[in-house]
């Protein structure tokens, strides 16, 4: 049980960790589309058509693609002041207290990605887009589907942070 | 209850679980979907409320350039332009008593005209400064305080990611801003300096005993090392001000721009870039997913009509512009303690936005002083993000934590000082910018 469930996070890592090259890659698409952009319309004259809609789309979807790896990698913004002193402290009452905080945040995410899910099927079946017609047009859907995998993801580390805590109680190497 | 006391209710949940240890970003969206529920009633629309903000509030193009400008930051590190720029500004004051502290605000100065992000600085200077100054017989406390001070001019100096931000939230031009920026961040580095020549001279307990000058440089290393980093200057402040690009682009071009000089220099490789890039995304989700929060947060407390309640309070209880101002800078400060610099940003400018407004405050200038007073947060303890920056960089168990607070704890007055120079006398910030 105890390895069917380290491989599972292994798992998860690996998703997370995907979704935050996906996202470093779109970073990279970003800086040589606005940059093409303002080359184009200096030296030739012609802007390229879309560019702010693909930008307003892309944070979007950087966003909640590298939320997931932010979390892993202990970058998510928090005071940490007293969760440091009851871990030294009261070691018990810190690891309930934590895990508590991680309930809170994965009910406040799901939330998120509950409320999403309507929003995401209706960009689907109406196939709304973003931009003029005739001119440049994005479907949104994609973005859409981002948050809820992102959010997905998210939800699943925060869980992930419960599970390796009491497993690493349990005394399993298995936590990074 | 009333919607206005459900909104400082949720207002006071909101500082009680960040200060628990609640994640920022959570606490402010639980806030927020417990207040609205509480307000309308409803569960389905406070839900309603937070996916929208999630999928609106940062769907656009000046967000769009969060990621380039931090990209930008970070790659000018990776480049070794923050080593260029130490370099050059210690050949200008290596005759100075306290001359590689000195330099090494210069260096900061020179770097933060190139990137906008106050952890860039702190972590390219704790490699460099740091190590040199402790060889030359510099206090390690006192290095580490000036690397910590000086970090804060990436965000005072254009560009500066969170005068893009202010000016979002403001709806106040970003050029504006920048140029607002320009003299309050070289005064502060003037007083800086001053500040570390004088405690050289004053108080060499806590400076250290300085010996020996680096060595100085030729002339032409000089002009080598100089000239990349003034093209990059060039590219971006021209850029913006010579009509090619907007500020919001300006990210993106000195992000090319540095990784094309970086690769002429060839100073950049695949495993760096690729770090970088990755470092960037956690970065801008991090400060995004923030935003995010702080929107349904804002939202929620218009609902409520705190904002507009407590202008309302403000302006009856006659605290007059100085009151409120001082009231308005110790509040950030303590702010500053517990929470990083765009967290207190996005939390109190929507709150204090209703209330300066009738005041006739002019938006440039508040941006400025609020910048600055978020900035001293990030120097003073339990919550300085600089402080950790330069403890994670530094990996050096004998300079502790403490001992970071401490050094920088000078640098934290002089801003103080600066600080109140700059709202006694507005000129400094906005008598550079068009109009005013």
């Amino acid at each position: 049980m105890r390895l069917f469930l380290a491989g599972c996070l292994r798992g998860l890592d690996g998703i997370t960790q995907g979704l935050n090259v996906l996202g470093s890659v779109l970073i990279l698409l970003l800086m040589v589309l606005v940059g093409v952009d303002v080359a184009g319309r200096n030296l030739m004259g012609a802007p390229v058509a879309g560019v702010p809609e693909l930008v307003t789309l892309s944070i979007v979807a950087i966003v909640f693609l590298q939320i997931p790896q932010a979390l892993r990698s202990g970058r998510l913004t928090r005071s940490d002041a007293l969760p440091l002193w009851l871990a030294r402290t009261r070691p018990a009452l810190g690891r309930w207290l934590e895990t508590l905080f991680d309930l809170i945040s994965m009910a406040v995410v799901w939330v998120i990605v509950a409320t999403t899910w309507p929003i995401f099927t209706r960009a689907w079946e109406r196939g709304e887009f973003i931009g003029a017609m005739g001119d440049f047009t994005a479907p949104t859907w994609p973005v859409k589907l981002t948050i809820l995998v992102g959010g997905t993801m998210l939800t699943l580390q925060f869980a992930a942070r419960i599970l390796r805590r009491w497993l690493d109680l349990a005394g399993t190497k298995e936590v990074a | 209850m009333t919607p206005f006391d459900i909104g400082l209710i949720a207002l006071a949940a909101m500082f009680v679980t960040v200060l628990a240890g609640l994640f920022v970003p959570v606490a402010l969206m639980l806030c927020s979907f417990l207040g609205v529920w509480a307000i309308k009633g409803s569960p389905v629309l406070a839900s309603k409320l937070m996916a929208l903000a999630a999928n609106d509030s940062i769907s656009s193009y000046f967000f769009g350039v969060v990621p380039l400008f931090v990209l930008m930051g970070f790659i000018v590190a990776e480049a070794g332009l923050g080593r260029d720029a130490f370099d050059v500004a210690n050949a200008m004051f290596r005759r100075l008593r306290g001359g590689l502290g000195v330099g090494t605000v210069g260096a900061n100065a020179i770097f933060a005209a190139i990137t906008g992000i106050s952890i860039a600085s702190a972590a390219v200077f704790t490699k460099i400064a740091v190590p040199q100054m402790i060889r030359h017989g510099y206090a390690p406390r006192f290095a580490v305080g000036v690397v910590a001070g000086s970090s804060v001019l990436g965000m005072m100096i254009p560009p500066s990611l969170l005068l893009i931000l202010y000016g979002i939230l403001t709806e106040q031009s970003i050029g504006d801003l920048f140029i607002a920026g320009i003299g309050p961040g070289l005064l502060l580095a003037v007083f800086f300096a001053a500040g570390i020549v004088l405690m050289a001279i004053f108080t060499p307990g806590f400076v250290g005993r300085p010996e020996g000058a680096p060595e100085a440089l030729p002339p032409r290393a000089l002009l080598a090392k100089g000239l990349p980093i003034a093209a990059l200057i060039t590219l971006v402040l021209g850029g913006i001000y010579g009509g090619l690009f907007t500020p919001v682009e300006a990210g993106a071009v000195g992000a090319i721009g540095a990784l094309l000089i970086g690769v002429a220099l060839r100073r950049l490789t695949w495993a760096g870039l690729w770090r970088v890039l990755v470092d960037t995304g956690l970065v801008t989700a991090t400060v995004c997913f923030l935003i995010i929060a702080a929107q349904m947060y804002s939202r929620m407390l218009a609902l409520s009509g705190v904002p507009a309640g407590l202008g309302a309070w403000a302006a009856g209880a006659d605290l007059g512009f100085w009151g409120l101002m001082i009231l308005y800078v110790l509040i950030v400060i303590a702010l500053g303690m517990i929470l990083d610099s765009s967290s207190i940003m996005l939390i109190l400018v929507p709150l204090m936005l209703p209330v300066v407004v009738p005041m006739g405050v002019d938006l440039v200038w508040f941006g400025i002083v609020t910048v600055l007073a978020v900035e001293i947060g990030l120097l003073t303890p339990p919550f300085g993000i600089s402080v950790y920056v330069i403890k994670a960089t530094l990996d050096d168990p004998a300079i502790t934590l403490a001992e970071i607070f401490k050094g920088a704890a000078p640098f934290a007055l002089i801003m103080l000082v600066v600080l109140a120079l700059i709202i006694v006398f507005p000129v400094i910030a906005i008598g550079l910018v068009p109009g005013r």
